[in-house]
Order: C-alpha cells, then structure tokens, then sequence
C-alpha cells in the first residue's frame, strides 16, 4: 500500500530538500571550478552578473601549452601501471588468504591493515634516501612501486573479503571435477568475484591517482604527477586561479565515467553480494 | 593472465630504464620556484646548451613544493640539486645547516660580478663568503587610483596619517579604500606591516645592528602602527580584508574593488600593466607612505646558490654566471614581467627602458628610489627569521581579527620571540 497521507508527504518533502540541499553543498565546489575555468583573466573576480558574457574558452588552450598534460599523463601511467601490478600481485594473494588452510592469517590481516594506515610521512624519509641511492628518484619504476605501497594492501585486503564469500564448495567442485587449483581460481572464483575485483582496482586506481604525498617527494620534472604540478600554478606573486580551475577539472573528469561505470560493481562489493 | 603480467613488467622497466640511464657529466639539475624570472630562465635553458654544451634541467616549481623538495634534499645531502633558488630571508638560516656552498671564488672570477648592484650581492655575505649571487630585488610601492582621488579631491597620501583621512573620505561599499597583506607569514602580512611598523620607528630588537637581538617588538611606536594597519583594513578595506593575501589584494586592485594597494613590485607591476588591469590606466604608483620615523619600503632579494652537495660545483657556477650575466637578464625583462633585475646595465637598455615606461612611466624610477630607501635587514637576516616572521605575523593576525587586542598581540609577539630564540 501506498502511504499518501500529508504527513508522509511532508515527510518525504523534507527528505527530498535536505538531499537536494545536500547535492548543491557538495556541487558547488565543482560548479564554482568551473565557473572559473571559462572566466575571462580580467573577470575571474566578478560576480558572474556583473559581466555574464565574460567567458573564454582561451584558459583551456592556455594550460594545453603547459606541462600539465604530460603531468596527467604521468598521472595515468604511474596510478594504472601501479594498479595493474597490485591487481596482478593482490587479487591471488586475496584468494590464497581467503581459501588455503595456513596459519597465521590472522597476524597476516593485521600487518596488511597497519601498511594500509601507516602515514606515508613516517617513512618517507628512508623511502626517499633509499630512492636516491637506487637512482629512482623521478623514475615511473620508483612512483609505481611507491604506490603499490598504497595500492596493494587494499586490494589483497578487498580481494582477501571477496573471496571469502564465494563458496568453497564452488571451488572444490571444480577440483573434483578435474581442474587444477590455478584453473578454479581463474574459471570459477574468480569470475565469481568479479564485483569485488572491478571495486578493488578502481578504488586502488582511484589511491594512486589522489596521492600528492609520494609524487612531492619522488618526482621531478620528468614524472611530475598531476595533483603536484596543479601547485605549479601558485608562484611567488601570482596565482593563476584559472588554469588550477581547469586543471582541477581535468584531474576529476577521468573519475567520472570510471565511477559511472563501476558503480554498480562497487555497490554490490561493498554489500558483500555474491550469487553462488 | 601470463600476457598481461609480461605486458606490465615490460612497461614497467620501459619506463623506468630510460630514466635511470639519463645522467650524464655535462648536466646540472636546477632547482627554482616561480616568478617571471625564473619562467624567462625556464625558456632560455636551450641557449645555455647551445653556449657552454651544459644541459641544465631547470625546474620552475610551487613555492611550498619547492620548499619540501629542497629540504629532503638539502636534509638527505642527496647531491641531486646543482644550483638552487635562493631567497635572502632563507640563506641564513641555509648557511647555518650548513646547506650552501660558500662561492666567494666562483663569484670573484664572475666577469659581470662588478655589473651586479652592490646592496643586493652584499645581502649574501655572511661570515664574509659569499653564499649565492643575486639575479632580483623586489621592494615595496604603493598603487592608488587617480580617478577616486581625483574625484574626492584629495592628494596622493605622503603619510600614514594622511592615508587614514584619506581612506575615510574615499571609502564606500563598492570600493574599499585599501588592501593590504593580512594572512599570517614572514612573506606575507610580515613583507608588508614592517613598512607600517618601521615608519612608526618600530623593531624587531633592541638593536640589531649593534647585534642586541633583546626582541622589542612590544613597543608604544609598534602599537601605533598596529593600530593604523588595523584601523585602515577593518574601517577602510574591502569585505574579508582580515584574510587577504598577495592574490586578493591583486584581484582586487585589478578589479577595481580599491583605491589603494600596498604591495611587492611583483604584484604592482600586474595591477598597473593594461594587459591584466581593467583600471590600469586609472591607476598610480606612489612610495609607501611615510611616518614618524621616515619611510621604510620592504625589500626581498633572491639568487641563486649551489647546495653543499652539488657534484659539480664548476658547472653550477658557471650556470649562475649565464643566468645573472647582462644578455641573460634583458632577453628576460623583455619576455617576462620582470623589471627588477638587479644586474645593473640592464636597466640601461633601450629596449627595456620603453617597455617598463609603457606599462607605466614612473615604474623603472619609482622602484629605483623605494629600493635606495629600503634597509637591508628590513626583515631581519637571522637564521630563526622564517620561525619568527611566522610567529609575530599570527599575532598580528590575530589582532586584526579581533581574536586578541593589539597590546596583547604584541606581548604575545614579543614573548613567542623570546622562545624561539630561547631567551
């Protein structure tokens, strides 16, 4: 039955403005970027009624001839290649956790979550001494694996999860009916895990391509990672409000499709969902 | 899945090895925040290539990235940073980890060494060795809009009390009266309120010339200027004055939402150049207005240096000559917005003079003057500098919104002073 009294109306009438309320909070940041990111230089501080028509294009072109494109390049090489290699590395680690019969898996789980929470900043220092020693300072070998640091524990650990909810007796099926270990992992828990797997390596795609910590320290002009090079627009006298507008909208814009399209599988990983 | 691991490895070391296998004898790494000159330097490293065979890897940076970088590096003694950019309010502090070269020789045998203006290269000696070679000194000026002047019938303010009867006719909602640094920091609200505070005869100590570093911050001719800094932002500036930095004060100037603006010339050049200002047409330029004590603009002088552990200190002396040399300098006051080289003859080029007298016809002489007026250790060149400018600027902050009253900032100045220095 359908609830139609004026109360529920009210109700959902509130529920509705608070939510819209709430969109707008969270939008107006995004908005306001963009706003800025077409505004004229000479209007970028005008109430936008003041000179509505105040709008170029020019900002956009502005920042193609800057060296942030080749940031978000580096960006997209270092936060995928540092994905890939955990997925390559965590997802059969997550399976051996979730499924083998060894011990010790507890203290296992504790030291994967003490990495995942540790402060980039309590070990940067020997991190960074260690990477000049090794010459891989300003090196996509030294981010990727700096990042894997942040990737991997959170896959293995994600995987470890989704794993476990896929029946063992699915698995052992498979075996009784002659596939090897490698085979069940690959042809039957793997594809039954796949929710968890998408969630996995967008949420450790998404780690890397935040992290302004690690790309501060160990890069250089060669590998300078986006979310640094937009600081890059702050200088001694100026700060070019317009080309971090943009730059802050090209560093969200490859979020967007990525989350359209994992959404569903990131809902059904976070609610633990595997049909057996 | 073999595939895929291949692939990943591959790309991997792919792009990893080209890296690892770049460094070569005939490189230097470079090291620099933004600023005009050092984006003009930026685009100039081809012709350092082309005249000494010395690739220079420049890089032009934030300044609180290039802060962290340079610290792990300076800390780590990494050897990874062949020349840095070198601010005077830091070297102290650099020279005393000791985190600099000294170049007393590398400079001495400079060619252009004698063409360099001599206020700004002695601002690098210390213990007498030079630490690094100047290439910028940026001062203090006023801009004001002649049209609101004008139009209140009222003269360009020569004091501070003039400022204030000044700022209490022209102010209205639409345009403030004045802007100035107000975000706490040794180069930020501490570039500016100095040149308040020492107009008022205001200081740091006791006597710091006569090395008496007794801090004397908290006094009656300090409170005078902190109050008229005060009075002027909060009765007489624009809506949010009490956070306004170098950029709000910029935009508001461009925008027209002021008459007045104290700033560095860095800023005073873009409010007054037409390509950027809606009103610089409209738009003067002035010294900062005197007091009591006299007239006291702000200076700030950056170089460059070599780290303690360059590994060529040969090749990053001679990058420095190149950079600081005469035809350096003038092909980049003419690409950039830069006119306050401090390689002299510079200033004696045609070309140069015609573009800085188009921007605004006094610029060139009106920033000569406020860099003969300023004082070398306008803000003190003390190690514990950038900890104290810190400090004091919070307070002061912090009294201009009205967290604490303006006696009680500068007990607490005074007293932060005394920790820091551990008296």
């Amino acid at each position: 039955m359908i609830d139609r009294s004026p109360e529920f109306r009210v109700k959902k009438g509130l529920g509705v403005t608070m939510m819209l309320l709430l969109l707008l909070f969270a939008a107006i940041p995004t908005l306001w970027a963009l706003l800025l990111s077409v505004r004229a230089p000479d209007s970028i501080f005008e109430p936008i009624w003041e000179s509505p028509l105040a709008l170029t294009l020019d900002n956009f072109f502005k920042i193609t001839r800057s060296d942030f494109p080749s940031a978000l390049m580096n960006s997209f090489i270092t936060a995928g290649s540092s994905t890939l290699l955990a997925m390559l590395v965590g997802v059969p680690a997550g399976f051996a956790l979730a499924k083998s019969r060894v011990s010790g898996k507890f203290v296992a789980s504790w030291i994967l979550l003490l990495l995942r929470m540790a402060p980039p900043v309590g070990f940067v220092i020997p991190l960074f001494l260690a990477y000049v020693n090794a010459g891989l300072i300003d090196t996509y070998t030294g981010l990727i694996f700096a990042y894997m640091t942040l990737t991997l524990p959170l896959i293995v650990w994600s995987m470890w999860n989704s794993f476990a909810q896929v029946p063992d007796e699915l698995i052992e099926a498979a075996i009784m009916d002659g596939a090897s270990l490698a085979k069940a992992f690959l042809l039957v828990a793997l594809p039954a895990a796949r929710p968890g797997a998408v969630a996995a390596a967008i949420l450790g795609f998404l780690v890397a391509w935040n992290d302004f910590f690690y790309a501060l320290i160990i890069t250089r002009s060669g590998t300078t990672t986006a979310p640094v090079a937009v600081m890059n627009f702050i200088s001694y006298d100026s700060v070019d409000w317009a080309s971090i507008a943009v730059a802050s909208i090209a560093l969200t814009l490859p979020i967007l499709p990525l989350m359209a399209i994992a959404n569903r599988y990131i809902v059904q990983s976070l609610s633990g969902a595997v049909k057996g | 899945m073999k595939r895929l691991l291949a692939t990943a490895v591959a790309a991997t070391l792919a792009f990893g090895v080209p890296a690892l296998t770049t460094a070569a004898d005939e490189e230097i790494n470079v090291v620099m925040f933004g600023m005009p000159y050092t984006n003009g330097l930026q685009k100039l490293a081809g012709d350092f290539e082309a005249e000494t065979g010395i690739k220079a890897n420049i890089d032009v940076i934030g300044q609180d990235v290039f802060e962290n970088r340079i610290t792990l590096s300076f800390t780590g003694a990494t050897g990874d940073i062949d020349v840095v950019h070198t601010p005077v309010i830091q070297v102290q502090r650099w020279v005393a980890a000791n985190w600099l070269k000294p170049i007393t020789a590398e400079v001495d045998a400079m060619a252009v060494k004698s063409d360099i203006m001599a206020g700004p290269l002695d601002a690098y000696v210390i213990n007498g060795e030079q630490w690094a070679v100047p290439y910028m000194a940026a001062t203090g000026l006023m801009t004001y809009r002649k049209d609101i002047l004008e139009e209140a019938g009222v003269d360009v303010p020569d004091t501070w009390e003039d400022m204030l009867s000044v700022a209490a006719k022209i102010h209205n909602d639409e345009t403030a009266a004045i802007a100035m640094r107000a975000v706490p920091g040794q180069g930020f609200n501490m570039f500016i309120f100095p040149m308040v505070m020492r107009a008022y005869g205001g200081k740091f100590f006791e006597d710091y010339t006569g090395g008496d570093l007794t801090p004397a911050i908290n006094s009656p001719e300090t409170l005078e200027a902190l109050n008229v800094y005060m009075k002027l932002l909060n009765e007489y500036g624009p809506q949010g004055a009490g956070n306004f930095n170098f950029a709000e004060v910029n935009a508001a100037a461009q925008n027209g939402q002021i008459a007045f603006a104290l700033e560095g010339t860095g800023v005073v050049a873009q409010i007054v150049d037409p390509a950027k200002s809606k009103f610089a047409d409209k738009t003067g330029i002035a010294l900062p207005p005197a007091g009591p004590a006299g007239r006291s603009p702000a200076i700030a002088v950056h170089g460059l240096g070599i780290p303690a552990s360059a590994k060529n200190p040969e090749l990053s002396a001679r990058f420095i000559e190149w950079a600081v040399s005469t035809e350096t300098m003038t092909k980049i006051a003419l690409s950039e917005s830069f006119s306050n080289f401090t390689t002299g003859p510079v200033a004696q080029n045609p070309e140069v003079i015609e573009k800085y007298s188009k921007v605004h016809p006094d610029f060139l002489t009106m920033q000569a003057d406020a860099l003969n007026l300023a004082i070398g250790h306008y803000r003190p060149l003390l190690p514990d500098w950038p900890a104290l400018g810190q400090a004091i600027g919070e307070n002061i902050n912090a009294a201009l919104n009205g967290l604490v009253s303006p006696e009680e900032a500068l007990e607490g100045a005074e007293q932060d002073m005394k920790d820091i220095l551990g008296m």
